[in-house]
């Protein structure tokens, strides 16, 4: 059996951070593997650790300096990755839901995977379509939000979080697209082991050529046309922490505000 | 995080991904629970099984399915886990250094498969033997003797200030062999199940609270040959492990400090007095600089004995400057971030006052600041002061 795992390198933003025209400065910038994909990797990972025979493979879209990510996610256990990357990349603001439809499902044909996990959704993009779009394009089943998974031999039991809190068990026909959802599972930590492991694991640098593909790929009806940051209308404290020490931190507001006093 | 002159932009893939999961587990895993445990004098021990899965025990060796990591890398290891807690760090460097490196470098092929192992997963724990009651910085005069009998030994004497004896497996025990002439000192693994083996706590610490202190009594503990360390005689086994072992505290001091520095330059920025960031008066950023000056040096020479231990080249009296150095200025710089803190630096809330009582007993225990000053006066001027 083969897994392939879309991940995606996200840029975090620092709390003080420069808008500069459509963009965030350089400076102010933190990369990190998006948080949806660790759970992914975790459930792939996991599918392989009871399975026999299975190989996991991470598929990213990311310039060179994504291998580092990339890396953490095969010293948690994936297999090996493919980072597909070029020159047409390099100066789109925004590489839309399309785009990268079309680059993993090249990927996706050469691999022949008999499942796809991805993140629900991109924490810096956030289109959250990926997943679903690519099960499209592919002719493949598909589920999205996943919470659960219990796979079986052609088919999936997968429990999906739809909205208000409501629950949907579904039975799933493979192959097929999952976009699994925080806290399906427990991300692990890599281990020195598999870090040790990861540096010997392969990343194939993959050009659009490579993929059949050429540069009319990023091509796209969306256009980023401002960046700014919404006005503050009042200030939130967030409490932290377990009951106990919230409200004890809520006691001391209402009691600097005045209420209980004799 | 403090990096003020770059050096962990020089550092390699592997390098950074070390730092940045000890960064992540310490965070994630200790950072909320570790001044409740400190109240309580307490432990976290379920993070010695996982410590132990995610490889943190004598990284820096191979063979026995052991990683094999660089010297900086483990460096950044311990600088991340003293970042959350000298007793998370001690619990490393003394499984790690004090008693896989021994068993490492001076065991049988038996000892290594039965040892290693599980010590290196946190299946077994592991204490060091050395300092005795009324033997501290002079461990050479030890009591603790060892005496043939049949085809094993019996050992007696005491044990103190052993960190993890309470809770250990196995303690390697040093001892004068009797029944050889001029006594020479060598190490014996002996398993705390063994009858006449007591391990009392340590109770009522002021300093390093959260972690395991005890003694290691041996009341005539019968030990087989094979329990002893048969590559090595004299004080230069025990000498050996503590250089590695003073190795990571030099890089540990540093992760105690840069927390202290970054809780108290957050807290300068975000408390305002006079209506503005107490950050902003000059007597603060005078400190910040400081500091930031005090932690950045520490680190160059943390880095360069690194790249010395990578090529052996370093000698332990680098060493004993490094951890010198680098521990007085955390025990100085801890107390100065709990200054800035104000009132609010005394409550548990914060950790520069947890790290500058742990570095007390840093301070002292691994070769007390002092007797690493004779070490240098002694490599400086060719004359013991200790003999």
């Amino acid at each position: 059996m083969k897994i392939l795992v879309t991940v995606k390198e996200v840029a975090e933003v620092e709390d003080d951070f420069e808008i500069d025209g459509t963009s965030i400065s350089e400076s102010s910038l933190e990369y990190d593997l998006n948080e949806w994909d660790d759970y992914a990797v975790e459930a792939a990972v996991q599918i392989a650790e009871a399975g026999d025979d299975v190989e996991v493979v991470a598929v990213t879209i990311g310039p060179e300096r994504s291998e580092e990510t990339i890396r953490m996610a095969l010293a948690k256990g994936v297999d090996r990755a493919v980072r597909v990357w070029d020159d047409a990349f390099e100066d789109v603001d925004l590489l839309d839901v399309e785009s990268k439809t079309d680059v993993l499902a090249a990927v996706a044909a050469e691999e022949d995977p008999d499942l796809v996990l991805t993140g629900v959704q991109a924490a810096d993009d956030s289109f959250g379509a990926t997943g679903v779009s690519l099960a499209d394009e592919l002719g493949f089943e598909w589920a999205a939000v996943v919470n659960d998974l219990e796979l079986g031999e052609d088919t999936a039991s997968v429990r999906r979080e739809l909205e208000g809190g409501v629950e949907e068990l579904t039975e799933v026909e493979l192959p097929a697209v999952f976009t699994i959802q925080t806290g399906i599972n427990e991300p692990r930590y890599a281990s020195l082991r598999g870090i040790r492991q990861a540096q010997r694991k392969e990343i194939a640098a993959t050009g659009l050529g490579d993929l059949g593909l050429d540069a009319s790929v990023v091509e796209s009806d969306l256009r980023l046309t401002e960046m700014y940051e919404p006005e503050s209308e009042s200030d939130v404290t967030l409490f932290e922490g377990d009951a106990e020490a919230t409200a004890a931190e809520l006691a001391t507001v209402l009691r600097e505000k005045g209420v209980g006093a004799e | 995080m403090l990096d003020y002159v770059g050096l962990e932009s020089d550092l390699g893939e592997e390098e950074r991904m070390v730092r940045d999961t000890a960064r992540q587990f310490v965070e994630n895993e200790i950072g909320d629970d570790i001044a409740d445990h400190y109240i309580e004098g307490t432990f976290p021990k379920e993070v010695i099984t996982e410590m132990g899965e995610l490889g943190f025990y004598a990284p820096n060796l191979d063979g026995y399915g052991l990683p094999g990591l660089s010297e900086t890398a483990y460096g950044l290891l311990m600088q991340e886990l003293e970042a959350g807690d000298s007793g998370l760090r001690s619990m490393a460097s003394v499984q790690g250094a004090l008693v896989m490196y021994p068993i490492h470098a001076f065991g049988s092929e038996a000892q290594k498969d039965e040892w290693l192992p599980r010590l290196a997963d946190g299946e077994a724990v592991g204490c060091f033997g050395l300092t005795e009651p009324e033997h501290g910085s002079n461990p050479t005069g030890m009591e603790t003797k060892a005496e043939r009998d049949g085809d094993g030994y019996v050992l007696s004497g005491s044990k103190t200030w052993i960190t993890n004896s309470p809770i250990a497996d196995v303690a390697l025990v040093w001892a004068r062999d009797v029944s050889e002439e001029d006594a020479p000192v060598r190490g014996f693994l002996v398993e705390t199940d063994r009858e006449g083996v007591t391990t009392n706590k340590i109770d009522e610490k002021l300093s390093l609270r959260a972690s395991i202190t005890g003694e290691i009594g041996l009341s005539d503990v019968y030990v087989p040959e094979e329990s002893t360390l048969p590559e090595v005689e004299g004080m230069k086994g025990p000498l050996a492990c503590l250089t590695q072992a003073r190795y990571g505290i030099a890089w540990g001091a540093i992760g105690a400090a840069r927390d202290c520095f970054e809780t108290a330059r957050d807290y300068a920025t975000d408390r305002e007095q006079f209506g503005k960031p107490i950050a902003g008066f000059q007597l603060q950023q005078e400190k910040l600089a400081e500091m930031a000056t005090q932690i950045t040096t520490a680190q160059l020479l943390a880095h360069r004995l690194a790249d010395l231990k990578e090529r052996g080249d370093l000698r332990p009296q680098q060493v004993s400057m490094a951890k010198r150095n680098n521990v007085r200025m955390a025990r100085d710089q801890a107390r100065v971030a709990r200054e800035m803190l104000g009132g609010n630096g005394i409550t548990t809330d914060y950790s520069p006052m947890r790290h500058m009582s742990n570095m007390e007993t840093v301070y002292t225990y691994e070769g007390t600041h002092d007797i690493h000053s004779l070490i240098l006066g002694e490599d400086l001027t060719g004359i013991a002061a200790f003999q």
